[in-house]
C-alpha cells in the first residue's frame, strides 16, 4: 500500500535523479534536508539537521536528538494570518519543531499520505494537515458551500511551495485523477484535500428520494471539474448534508 | 512459537497440554478444541504478594487462564496487537495493554518509583497507570495492544529517545526512564498538564510507541 | 507525482481503478454498465460516470425489490445504484472484502453488509441480527481487521462472528466450569464483568465456512426488519409476551437478548 515509503539515503536519491530540472530541486533540498517518510503508514518520521518544520499541535509521539517546540498562533502567517483566522474561525493550532534527529508525528491513528508539492497548490481541511516541511506556506482560503456542508467553517487550508506535506485521513486515502473528460463526484464527508487546477461544485439532490418519502431526504455530492487530483477517504465524516 | 500474529489485528495461539497462557479476560475471539477459561483472581503467579500488589497498584485487569489443547484467537476491541519475544529480558507493559502472554514468563508489578525516583512516581501518574507497571521476564511470547499499531524506536547510550507518556505502550532491555520536558513544549500544550511531560528512556533497550495520543 | 524513485501515492483514474475488486484494504471498487447494485446508504465515497442513485422503494423498482431484497422493513436503509462508471465504497476505514456466491448462501451479520448484485436474493435470517445472501453473485462486506476464514468445528465469540457460508450449524455453547465456579457465581449473582467474558460462544458444526474478525467495535447494528408476530419465530416479540421488547436493560454488542434469557441465562 505504501510501496513508495522507505527511507533512502540522500545519496541514492541523487544518484537516482538523472532527468532535466533535477539540480535546482536537489540544491534546494539540501538548504531544507527534513526528510519525510513514514514509518508504518500511521507514523511520520521527519529526520532533521537544525532545520524546521511545521505540525499539527501536540502530534509529536517520539522524538531522539535534540528538539525545540514552538507554538504558532494562526497558522504562522503572521498579523495577518491571524486576523483571517480569528474571522474565519478555522481552528488550526500549529506548531513549529526545529532541531537535530528524528521526530515522529501521529495523530490519533490516522492514516498519513505524503504529498509532494512542485509549486502547485494544495486544499486540504485544516484538521487533515499534519505537518509540512519549510519550503511550504500554509494559508487559508474561502472554499464555499462545502465547507459549509461539513460544518467545517468556510475556509479551507492552503499549501503551497516547493516540498513535502503529509496530511491525515481515516483510512488510507485512495488519490483520484479528474480531466476534462472526465469529472469526479465525491461525497462531502469522505473529501480529505485536492491540488491542482479544479472547480468544484456542489451538486444538490441528486436523485435520492423513496417512493414513501422516508429516510435520509436530499443527499449532496461535490463535483470536480478540471484538471487535479483528489484524496479521498475510505470514511465519511458526519456531514449534514445526507448521504448516498 | 505459540503467539503468531495472523493479522494486524488477531493473534493465534496453540496451546498443549502442560503450557498455559494467559490472556486478558473477554479477549478470546474464537477457539478449536478443547479448550478452558478460567477467570484468574491473583493475576497469575505470586501469590498472596502479589495480589496485594495489584490490589494497590489498582493494576485490576482481569486476566484468565487458558489450558487445554487446541488452537485460540485473541483480540480486543480493535486495536492493533504486536507480538513481542522476550528471550531472557524484561517488558514493561501497562497492564491493560496486555491482549496475551506466556505463562513461561514470569510476572510481577514494579513501582516505577523504585526506578525513576521521585520523576518516576509522577510518571506513573502521568501515564494514568497509577505508580505500577507489569513486568513480564523470561523467554516467551507477549501480544500487546496498541491503537494504531506500534513501532519501535531502539534506546543506545548516545540516542536517549522522549516519547509522549500518552502514547507509550512498552519497554525493554536496560533502561532509564525518568520525565522530562523539551524546550518549548510546556509553553505549548500548557503548564501543569500531564501532557507538559515527556518520558526520557535512556540506556540500551528498545521502547514501542503507538501511533496515537489516545490511551487505550 | 513520482518523484525520486520513491514513488508517490498511487494516483487513479476511470481506466486504471479496477473492475468489482479493491482498491486498497478499505475501498472497494464496483463498475457499473447500465447495471445495478444495492448499497448500504451511506457507503459510496466517490465515483465517476453517470450513476444515479435512488432508494429502494421508489416506484420504478418494484419489480428489482420484488425479485431480490426480502428484508422490506429496512428498505430505507438501502439504496440501488445504477447508470455507467465506476464507484468507491467504503465504509468508516473498516476492512472491505468481496465475496463471490455460485449458487450458494452467505450469513452475515447485518450491519457489516455493505453493497450486494441484484442477482442474489438478501433474506432475514432466522438468527436475529443477521442476513442471508441466496443465488449467485457478488456482495461487499465490511470488517473491523481483515476476515479470518476457519472451518468447523469451531466456537466463536459472539462478537467476533462476521458471517458463515453453507450450512454449518450455528448453536449456543455455555462453558459450564467457567460459570459455575466460586468466580461464576461471584459473576452471576453480581452480573458482573459477564460481558464479554469466555462463558457463551456460538459453536458451528458441520461442512461450511465461519468468517471471523477481530472485534467489539461493532459495525452499527442495522436493523433486520422485524419478523412475524407468530409462535416459533425466534426473535418474534409475540413470543415474549409480557415481558415485551425488554425496555431497561440495553442489549449488549453479540449478545441475543431475550434469546439468551430464554435458554435459561
Amino acid at each position: 500500500m505504501n510501496a513508495g515509503t522507505k527511507f533512502r539515503p540522500l545519496w541514492q536519491i541523487v544518484r537516482g535523479w538523472r532527468g532535466g530540472g533535477v539540480r535546482t530541486r536537489l540544491r534546494r533540498y539540501l538548504h531544507t534536508v527534513a526528510m519525510f517518510r513514514l514509518q508504518g503508514s500511521k507514523v511520520l518520521a521527519v529526520d532533521m539537521t537544525g532545520d524546521a518544520v511545521k505540525a499539527k499541535n501536540g502530534s509529536m509521539v517520539a522524538y531522539d536528538g535534540q528538539m525545540a517546540f514552538k507554538k504558532l498562533t494562526g497558522g504562522g502567517e503572521g498579523l495577518r494570518g491571524m486576523v483571517t483566522r480569528r474571522l474565519t474561525g478555522e481552528q488550526m493550532t500549529v506548531m513549529e519543531v526545529r532541531g537535530q534527529g528524528t521526530c515522529w508525528f501521529a495523530d490519533r491513528a490516522s492514516e498519513i499520505n505524503l504529498v509532494r508539492l512542485q509549486g502547485e497548490k494544495l486544499f486540504v481541511e485544516s484538521s487533515n494537515l499534519l505537518a509540512t516541511d519549510g519550503g511550504l506556506r500554509t494559508g487559508t482560503t474561502f472554499t464555499g458551500l462545502r465547507g459549509a456542508s461539513q460544518g467545517n467553517g468556510l475556509f479551507t487550508t492552503t499549501v503551497e511551495g516547493h516540498g513535502q506535506a503529509a496530511i491525515l485521513s481515516d483510512g488510507p486515502a485512495v488519490v483520484l485523477r479528474v480531466a476534462p473528460q472526465y469529472p469526479l463526484i465525491v461525497d462531502p464527508g469522505a473529501y480529505v484535500a485536492h491540488q491542482g487546477n479544479v472547480r468544484q461544485s456542489f451538486q444538490s439532490g441528486v436523485t435520492f428520494r423513496t417512493l414513501l418519502g422516508e429516510g435520509g431526504g436530499e443527499a449532496f455530492q461535490i463535483r470536480f471539474e478540471g484538471d487535479g487530483l483528489v484524496y479521498v477517504q475510505p470514511s465519511e465524516r458526519n456531514t449534514i448534508a445526507g448521504d448516498v | 512459537m505459540t503467539l503468531r500474529e495472523i493479522n494486524s489485528k488477531m493473534v493465534e495461539a496453540t496451546v498443549v497440554p502442560g503450557q498455559r497462557l494467559f490472556s486478558q479476560r473477554g479477549a478470546m475471539l474464537a477457539y478449536k478444541g478443547e479448550v478452558s477459561f478460567t477467570p484468574n483472581i491473583q493475576g497469575g503467579q505470586g501469590g498472596l504478594m502479589s495480589m496485594i500488589g495489584r490490589r494497590v497498584a489498582g493494576e485490576a485487569t482481569p486476566l484468565m487462564t487458558v489450558e487445554g489443547s487446541g488452537t485460540v484467537f485473541f483480540g480486543h476491541g480493535g486495536h492493533h496487537v504486536q507480538v513481542i519475544n522476550l528471550s531472557g529480558d524484561t517488558l514493561y507493559v501497562e497492564a491493560d495493554r496486555l491482549l496475551a502472554f506466556e505463562g513461561t514468563l514470569q510476572q510481577g508489578t514494579m513501582f516505577m518509583g523504585s526506578q525513576g525516583g521521585v520523576m518516576g512516581m509522577v510518571r506513573g501518574q502521568v501515564t494514568g497507570q497509577g505508580l505500577f507497571t507489569t513486568t513480564l521476564k523470561g523467554h516467551g511470547a507477549v501480544a500487546v495492544m496498541a491503537h494504531g499499531g506500534v513501532f519501535e524506536v531502539p534506546i543506545t547510550p548516545q540516542r536517549p529517545v522522549h516519547v509522549d507518556p500518552q502514547a507509550y505502550v512498552a519497554h525493554h532491555g536496560d533502561v532509564r526512564n525518568k520525565l522530562s520536558t523539551a524546550l518549548g513544549w510546556r509553553d505549548m500544550v500548557g503548564r501543569g498538564s500531564g501532557e507538559a511531560f515527556q518520558l526520557e528512556l535512556s540506556g540500551n533497550g528498545a521502547v514501542y510507541v503507538q501511533a496515537s495520543e489516545e490511551k487505550l | 507525482m513520482s518523484g525520486y524513485g520513491t514513488a508517490g501515492p498511487v494516483v487513479h483514474d476511470p481506466m486504471s481503478l479496477p473492475v468489482d475488486d479493491n482498491v486498497n484494504s478499505y475501498t472497494f471498487c464496483v463498475e457499473l454498465k447500465g447495471s445495478q447494485w444495492f448499497l448500504q446508504k451511506g457507503k459510496m465515497i466517490a465515483y465517476y460516470g453517470t450513476i444515479e442513485f435512488n432508494g429502494v422503494g421508489h416506484g420504478r423498482l418494484d419489480r428489482l425489490v420484488r425479485t431480490s431484497f426480502h428484508s422490506p422493513l429496512h428498505a430505507s436503509d438501502w439504496v440501488v445504484a445504477e447508470g455507467s462508471g465506476k464507484m468507491l465504497l467504503a465504509d468508516r476505514a473498516f476492512d472491505v472484502n468481496s465475496y463471490d456466491l455460485d449458487d450458494g448462501n452467505l450469513t452475515i451479520r447485518s450491519g457489516n453488509l455493505l453493497a450486494f448484485q441484484p442477482s442474489l436474493a438478501l433474506k432475514q435470517s432466522i438468527v436475529p441480527g443477521f442476513l442471508t445472501l441466496i443465488g449467485t453473485g457478488k456482495f461487499v462486506a465490511a470488517s473491523n481487521g481483515p476476515v479470518v476464514f476457519m472451518e468447523p468445528p469451531i466456537r466463536v465469540d459472539p462478537q467476533a462472528l462476521v458471517g458463515w457460508a453453507d450450512c454449518p450449524s450455528p448453536c449456543h455453547h455455555y462453558d459450564h466450569g467457567y460459570m459455575t465456579g466460586v468466580m461464576g457465581g461471584l459473576r452471576a449473582m453480581t452480573g458482573l464483568g459477564g460481558a464479554s467474558g469466555e462463558e457463551h460462544q456460538f459453536e458451528f458444526v458441520g461442512a461450511g465456512t465461519v468468517l471471523l474478525q477481530s472485534t467489539e467495535t461493532l459495525m452499527a447494528e442495522q436493523a433486520t426488519g422485524v419478523v412475524p408476530h407468530e409462535p416459533g419465530v425466534p426473535g418474534g416479540a409475540g413470543v415474549s409476551g409480557s415481558h415485551g421488547p425488554q425496555a431497561g436493560a440495553p442489549r449488549l454488542p453479540g449478545q441475543l437478548g431475550d434469546l439468551q434469557r430464554r435458554f435459561g441465562l
